[in-house]
């Protein structure tokens, strides 16, 4: 049987594909992860019917909707959250960032910390763990978490707070018997204080009657969510979280994100633990 | 435990008196205060009659916060007269606004196709390379024949070197004839000739065939 031959990708469609792949998402492929994406452009091929690289390059490039583009970036991504994930962040947030927006402050007005998209809490609930174990000062301030998803029946899971083994796997076993009691089923469920601790509370990042009500924030995650946004509505985005920061207030995106390729409103601050993002003071 | 629990509401500064219709936010994008024409120009991208307006706030505007809403505004609202508004700030003295209105461009292809043909041939060849950076992120498909027209009929060696260079991304093979032959019309310059033989075996690279 003689069917077409099988679709191959080039060395110089590879080093193409690579370049602008990065400079649309930061997302960099070392020449190790060659297989894993040839496979999946040659799989996006099959399925938009295009049956070579240069074709389904330029679609990719010149689709006005960026549909095409929006579909590459899920198969070449990994959803999934889990306790302590990228804490590089967190110990930065107790390392650098608060030592710093707290060194002038006064006493009295409480650090106001948003987590955004929280999805089903292992974020924010993270933030609350690292502030109460790992920060020092904890007890001389007072700190609101907000955490805010698009998705209600998300959020409903995020207030009950239990969480099966594959969540909790990063979490050291101290901790787990800290903040966590067992439910049964391999499940574990946050403390009552804890869970009481965080405000949930529903936002679409596009309604800005709504988030316009978020106001006052010293440090913002969103992690891992622009990269599935559109250029506008990135850019829009990033225009809520400006207006929702006090001057000096830091925002901290995902390890793959980038906020200069997104807004020039924030300036890139590297602490020895993370790459994070302010708005002026 | 520090941590303490509070309901998101809406803050003080928020029961406003002036009204959120366009009217009212044109006359805040008047204001003194940068933080209300900030809001103002973001509320305006739900009108698009006041794309020319915003435009010409733009020129004025040297509070970068309020120009960053201004320009998000303009893309959301994305027609014709933003892209008008626009297409002359590309001459302005001011380099932050002109990588601005660049990065605004880029994102109107439909609307900013039209009038392409006559940024690239724009007597000023600054704005002839600002017009190829335009299109170095534009999603539109004739991006690679407006390449190909700058390489073969524009007269400064600047905007064909730096049309040429997306060409490398862009390019496809029936394009090669006239990028080979571009060094030619420049003397053979030597970074010309460099930046052509990187596109060629780009293209070919990619279809060896």
């Amino acid at each position: 049987m003689h069917g077409q031959p099988e679709p191959v990708i080039t060395n110089e469609e590879f080093l193409k594909f690579r370049e602008y792949f990065y400079r649309k998402t930061g997302i960099y492929f070392e020449e190790s992860k060659r297989y894993f994406v040839d496979k999946r452009i040659l799989e996006r091929m099959a399925k938009t019917g295009v049956d070579s690289f240069h074709a389904y390059f330029m679609n990719l490039r010149f689709e006005a909707s960026g549909r095409e583009l929006q579909t590459l970036i899920n198969a070449m991504t990994v959803n999934e959250t889990y306790f302590f994930r990228e804490d590089y962040q967190f110990r930065c947030m107790v390392r650098s960032m608060l030592p710093e927006l707290t060194a002038y402050r006064a006493a009295k007005r409480p650090i106001k910390i948003w987590s955004i998209p929280s999805s089903s809490g292992e974020e924010p609930y993270s933030i609350a763990i690292w502030l109460l174990e790992y920060w020092p000062q904890v007890d001389e301030w007072d700190i609101e978490i907000v955490a805010s998803d698009i998705d209600t029946k998300i959020l409903d899971l995020a207030r009950e707070g239990r969480y099966g083994t594959r969540s909790l796997q990063n979490l050291p076993p101290n901790l787990l018997r800290k903040y966590f009691k067992p439910v049964g089923n391999q499940e574990h469920q946050i403390i009552e204080d804890l869970r009481g601790s965080v405000e949930f509370t529903q936002v679409n990042l596009s309604d800005r009657a709504t988030t316009r009500q978020y106001r006052g924030f010293d440090i913002i995650f969103c992690r891992n969510l622009l990269i599935y946004f559109d250029d506008i509505s990135r850019r829009e985005a990033a225009e809520v979280f400006f207006g929702a920061l006090n001057p000096g207030g830091f925002i901290c995106l995902g390890h793959s994100e980038s906020m200069s390729r997104i807004s020039s409103l924030f300036t890139v601050r590297k602490f020895p633990e993370a790459i994070v993002y302010q708005k002026p003071l | 435990m520090a941590l303490i629990k509070k309901t998101v509401s809406a803050p003080p500064e928020e029961h406003r008196h002036s009204a959120r219709d366009l009217s009212g936010l044109l006359e805040q994008l008047r204001s003194d205060k940068p933080d209300i024409r900030r809001w103002a120009a973001l509320d305006l991208s739900e009108h698009s009659e006041a794309a020319e307006i915003l435009c010409r706030c733009l020129e004025e505007e040297q509070n970068m916060a309020v120009r960053d809403a201004l320009f998000t505004s303009l893309i959301r609202i994305n027609n014709n007269a933003a892209v008008k508004g626009l297409i002359p700030l590309l001459k302005s003295e001011d380099a932050a606004l002109r990588n601005g209105v660049i990065e605004a461009l880029r994102q109107m292809p439909d609307a900013l196709a039209p009038y392409m043909q006559d940024m690239l041939h724009d007597p000023d060849s600054d704005v002839r390379i600002f017009t190829v950076n335009v299109l170095e992120s534009l999603c539109h498909p004739m991006t690679p024949e407006w390449l190909l027209g700058v390489i073969e009929e524009d007269t400064h060696i600047n905007v064909c070197a730096t049309a040429v260079d997306l060409l490398a991304e862009v390019g496809s093979p029936e394009m090669i004839a006239s990028i080979d032959a571009l060094p030619g019309r420049f003397a053979n310059d030597p970074f010309l000739r460099f930046a052509a033989d990187i596109a060629i075996r780009r293209i070919r690279g990619a279809n060896p065939n």
